[in-house]
C-alpha cells in the first residue's frame, strides 16, 4: 500500500496525515477493488469540473492559433538548425578551411621529407665515421696483441737466459763434494746488529 | 458537458504541435549525436521542462529550465541547462527568469517539446506566442476581482440604504 521513495521518479499524490520518520508516500489508488466505499463518501457522484461554454469556444480558437504558430516556429527552428549544419559541413567557409588544411598538410609533408633527407645525410656520415673507427680500433687491437706477444716472448727469453746463467752455479752430483768442502772451508757469519740510528755492527761472537 | 482542457490533455496537444516522434527521433539522431554516457531510450524524446535545483533548503524552491530526456527523473541528469526560474518574488516584487534563446532554438529544432509552464514562461517572455491559458486565467482573475468589487459596492450600498 505504502511505498518508500527511492528516487523522485513517480508522480505521487501526497498523504497529509501520517508522520513517520521515513518519508512514506501513497501511490494513487490506495484501496483495492474489494474494499468497501467509505461511509462519508457513500452517495458521492464524481463529476468533472464545470466548463463555461463560451469560454471553451474562445479557448479552442486560441489553442488552434497557438498550436499553428508553435508548429510554424518549430519548423523554422528545424530548418535553421539544418541550415547551420549544412553550412558547417559544405559552406564556403568550410571549403576554405578544408583547402587551407590540405595546403598545411602538404607543406608539412614536404617539410617532413626534407627533414628526413637531412637526417639521412647526417646518419650516413655518422655510420661512416663509426665504421672507420671500428676498423681503426681493430687494427690497433691487432697491433697491440702482436706487441704483447712480442713482449711476452722477450720476457720468457730473459727468464730463460737468467735461468741458464743461474744454472752455472747449481750444485750437481759432480760438484757436490767440491761444494761441500768449499762450504765447510768458508764459514759465513750472517749475524749483525743494528741500532735505531742505523749503525750496523757486523762483529759478533763467532760460533 | 464539455471536458475542460486541463493539464491532462496538453500532452496530446503538444504532441500534435510538431512532427511525429518517429521524425523527431530521426531528427534527433541526425542532428544531435548522443555520447556513450547517454542512456539509450527506446522511443524516448527530449523535453524542455523545469527541474528543481535541489539546494536542499526547505520552503525555498528554485527551478532550472532544462533540456532532458522524457523518462529521466525530474531532477536527474539532463542534457543541457537552458535557463532559470525563481518562483518567489524578490525585494522589488519581481520573479526572475532567464533563458538561453540560442540553445532553446537548437533544441526545439532537434525536436524537443516544452512543457506547459515552460511554454507559458516563454510566451510571457515573447519568444513564443502568449499561451491561451495565461490569457484565460487572467480573464478569470479579472472577472473575479470585478465580482468582488461589485459585491463590495453592492454591500456598501445596501448598508447605506439600511442605515
Amino acid at each position: 500500500m505504502f511505498q518508500v521513495i527511492g528516487g523522485r521518479s513517480v508522480q505521487v499524490t501526497r498523504l497529509l496525515a501520517p508522520r513517520s520518520p521515513v518519508i512514506v508516500e501513497a501511490v494513487r489508488g490506495r484501496k483495492s477493488r474489494t474494499d468497501p466505499v467509505a461511509k462519508s463518501k457513500e452517495g458521492r457522484i464524481k463529476l468533472p469540473p464545470p466548463v463555461d461554454a463560451t469560454e471553451m469556444v474562445v479557448l479552442k480558437e486560441r489553442y488552434t492559433e497557438y498550436q499553428m504558430i508553435t508548429r510554424a516556429l518549430r519548423l523554422e527552428f528545424k530548418e535553421e538548425v539544418l541550415r547551420k549544419k549544412y553550412e558547417e559541413e559544405t559552406g564556403s567557409l568550410a571549403e576554405e578551411r578544408a583547402r587551407q588544411e590540405a595546403e598545411e598538410h602538404r607543406a608539412l609533408m614536404a617539410f617532413n621529407s626534407q627533414e628526413n633527407l637531412r637526417i639521412l645525410q647526417v646518419r650516413m656520415l655518422r655510420i661512416q665515421k663509426e665504421t672507420e673507427d671500428a676498423e681503426r680500433q681493430q687494427l690497433e687491437a691487432v697491433v697491440q696483441r702482436q706487441q704483447q706477444q712480442q713482449e711476452f716472448i722477450k720476457e720468457k727469453e730473459k727468464e730463460v737466459l737468467k735461468l741458464q746463467e743461474d744454472a752455472k752455479n747449481f750444485i750437481t752430483l759432480e760438484n757436490l763434494d767440491q761444494r761441500i768442502e768449499e762450504a765447510l772451508d768458508n764459514p759465513k757469519n750472517y749475524n749483525f746488529a743494528i741500532d735505531k740510528e742505523g749503525r750496523v755492527v757486523k762483529q759478533t761472537t763467532l760460533q | 458537458m464539455f471536458k475542460q482542457e486541463g493539464q491532462g490533455n496538453n500532452w496530446g496537444d503538444l504532441a500534435s504541435l510538431g512532427p511525429t516522434p518517429a521524425e523527431d527521433n530521426r531528427a534527433n539522431t541526425m542532428v544531435h549525436l548522443s555520447s556513450l554516457l547517454l542512456k539509450k531510450y527506446h522511443g524516448g524524446y527530449v523535453v524542455i521542462r523545469l527541474a528543481l535545483a535541489g539546494h536542499k533548503q526547505a520552503n525555498r524552491p528554485f527551478y532550472r529550465v532544462v533540456a532532458a530526456y522524457n523518462k529521466r527523473a525530474r531532477d536527474g541528469k539532463y542534457l543541457e541547462q537552458l535557463g532559470t526560474y525563481d518562483p518567489l518574488p524578490n525585494i522589488h516584487n519581481e520573479k526572475l527568469v532567464s533563458f538561453n534563446f540560442d540553445r532553446i532554438k537548437y533544441w526545439i529544432g532537434c525536436g524537443a517539446h516544452p512543457t506547459m509552464p515552460v511554454a507559458k514562461l516563454l510566451g510571457l517572455a515573447g519568444f513564443f506566442p502568449l499561451h491561451p491559458m495565461t490569457i484565460t486565467e487572467a480573464e478569470r482573475r479579472r472577472a473575479q476581482t470585478e465580482l468582488i468589487a461589485t459585491g463590495t459596492e453592492e454591500g456598501l450600498q445596501e448598508r447605506q440604504k439600511e442605515a
